[in-house]
This record gives C-alpha cells, sequence and structure tokens, in this order.
C-alpha cells in the first residue's frame, strides 16, 4: 500500500474521540470546557493532556475568558485541525475499501 | 469508565474500528450538544391548536357560539399559553447555546432578541389601536399581526441557517395567515387552529427527523 501513513495527532483513540466530538460543532463555534468533558466522559486531568498535545499540532485552540466574573474555557477544531480530521477520515475510508476497486500495481 | 487509568494514547485496533470510534463519538455528541427540534416548535403549535381552537368555539363565524365560555377565557388561554411557549423557547435557546460560543451562540441570542424586540413593538401598537376597532376585528387584527410577525422571522430564521425547511414553514405561517384574514373572523381561528398549530407541530415532527439524519449523515 502506497497510502500515506495516518496523522499521528488524531490516530490515537482519545484524540480521535476528542476531534470527532468538535467536529459536529459548526466553523466558528466553540464549546465550554467543562461541557465538552461531560460528553467525552474524560477525566479533566486526562481530557487538558490530550487537548495540549492538538493544541501544539495546531488542530485545537483553546481560549480563556470570562463569562461576567466565572473564568470559562472555550475549546474548538482550527481550520486546520477540522481539515486534517477529514483526512484521516478520507483515509481510514479508504483502506476499508474492497481491495478491488483500488488501483492494482 | 477510569479512563485517567488506560493508555488511551494507543491508536484504535484497526479502520474499521477507527471508523466506527469517529462515527459512535460524533453521534453521541450530536445526541448530546443538539437539542431536539420539537422542543422549539411544539409548545407553539400547542399553543394555537389549544388557543385558536378555544376562540373559534366561543367566537365562532358570524356571531355563532359553539360552546358557551365566558368571553375572557379563549384569549386568555391562547396569551398564557403562548407566554409559556416563549418561556420554553427561551430555556430551549439557553440549553442549545449556553455551553456553546461563537458564531451559533450569537445567531441564537440575536434571532432571540429580534423575536422579543418585534413583538413588543407590535404589542405596543396593537394596544394603542385596539380600542378603536370593531369588536369582531379587534380578535382577528391581534392575531393576524402577531401570526405575520412569527412567519416573518421563521422566514428571516430560514435565511440565516440558510436552513430551507424553516422557511417553508414560515411561508406557509404566512400563507395560512392570509388565508385566514381572507376567510374573516370566526373562520380565522379555525383556520390558525387546524392549519398554524397543526402545520407547526407536524413540522416540529419532521425537522426533528431530518435534523438526526441530516447530522449524523
Amino acid at each position: 500500500m502506497s497510502d500515506t501513513p495516518l496523522d499521528p495527532v488524531i490516530h490515537a483513540q482519545a484524540r480521535l474521540r476528542v476531534v470527532a466530538a468538535l467536529s459536529t460543532l459548526g466553523p466558528g463555534d466553540q464549546i465550554a470546557f467543562p461541557r465538552l468533558q461531560e460528553i467525552l466522559g474524560m477525566t479533566a486531568g486526562n481530557l487538558s493532556v490530550h487537548l495540549r498535545k492538538l493544541e501544539d499540532a495546531d488542530y485545537v485552540e483553546i481560549t480563556k475568558t470570562h463569562r461576567g466574573r466565572t473564568p470559562v474555557t472555550l475549546v474548538a477544531l482550527t481550520h486546520r485541525g477540522r481539515g486534517a480530521f477529514e483526512e484521516y477520515t478520507a483515509s481510514v475510508r479508504a483502506l476499508l475499501q474492497p481491495p478491488d476497486i483500488k488501483e492494482k500495481t | 469508565m477510569s479512563e485517567s487509568f488506560v493508555d488511551n494514547d494507543q491508536p484504535p485496533g484497526d479502520p474499521a474500528e477507527a471508523l466506527r470510534m469517529i462515527e459512535e463519538q460524533r453521534a453521541s455528541a450530536v445526541r448530546q450538544i443538539y437539542v431536539d427540534d420539537r422542543w422549539w416548535f411544539w409548545p407553539w403549535g400547542f399553543a394555537w391548536l389549544v388557543g385558536f381552537g378555544l376562540i373559534f368555539l366561543r367566537f365562532g363565524p358570524d356571531g355563532r357560539v359553539f360552546v358557551d365560555l365566558p368571553d375572557w377565557l379563549p384569549t386568555a388561554v391562547l396569551v398564557a399559553l403562548i407566554v409559556a411557549a416563549g418561556a420554553i423557547s427561551g430555556v430551549t435557546g439557553a440549553r442549545a447555546y449556553g455551553h456553546l460560543a461563537g458564531e451559533s451562540a450569537k445567531r441564537g441570542a440575536y434571532y432571540g432578541w429580534a423575536w422579543m424586540i418585534t413583538f413588543t413593538t407590535m404589542t405596543v401598537i396593537l394596544v394603542r389601536i385596539s380600542d378603536r376597532l370593531p369588536d369582531d376585528l379587534q380578535i382577528m387584527v391581534w392575531s393576524a399581526t402577531m401570526v405575520g410577525l412569527t412567519g416573518a422571522l421563521h422566514l428571516a430564521g430560514g435565511a440565516i441557517w440558510l436552513n430551507r425547511q424553516l422557511f417553508t414553514l414560515g411561508a406557509w405561517i404566512s400563507v395560512v395567515n392570509v388565508a385566514g384574514v381572507l376567510a374573516g373572523p370566526g373562520w380565522q381561528a379555525l383556520i390558525m387552529c387546524i392549519a398554524g398549530g397543526g402545520g407547526m407541530l407536524a413540522f416540529g415532527l419532521f425537522a426533528s427527523h431530518w435534523h438526526r439524519r441530516g447530522r449524523r449523515a
């Protein structure tokens, strides 16, 4: 198979789930950290670690702000992150296609 | 799930598992993030169905009285149900956008304010002129103005979210409203009850179905 290797940043169970969940938001939308945590069923510590890795790859943008006086952490998929997720999904789909559809060498 | 103790840095077992994880996680996120469309449409549909139904029974065409309810009751019920529907929409909006920030949340908030501002405006205008209207026209003018506004706001909602179904609902409400006005007092309430309220209930059911199917695809 000459396929490019799967994106190592997303090709990890926890981060794949994070990115998949974030991909359901509209472009330009951010979600509050605790809500994302609830959706994924991860601990805050665990989620933070994975978000940091995604942020380092510029796949996720984390904004710290205030709502009234309460500090809020907002998470969003970046344009680049969305592209990477779409590419990953497409590659995985391609790997699952029956061999006869693929070009024969 | 004590995931903190699981090494979830592991890659998915194989492509099939990866795809299954993606689909499951997206479906679960959609289920948890997006509120069911029925919460938007059913309270309003119910309010119109019951409220206009009672108006028709008490103030039927050509002054007929099908059920001898107290004069004040039908409109009081309609107004109370509409206020309740408005409150439910407010709570639904908070549930839908409370944990989100960004474009969708702004659209939702502006749209909510648009409803409040325009309804307040119309109420002030109608209160000012209502006493000068003949009795049989009062209910009709109030209903037709508010329903017309509802139709216009749904049309605008369709434009904001590029949602054809919402736009169609706005057009439907507008057509039903005009039909009611042309039919005249009494009939208008019946048309609004069945085509307006019933239409809104049916739409809520379909919208919820389309939404779930569309988001998951």
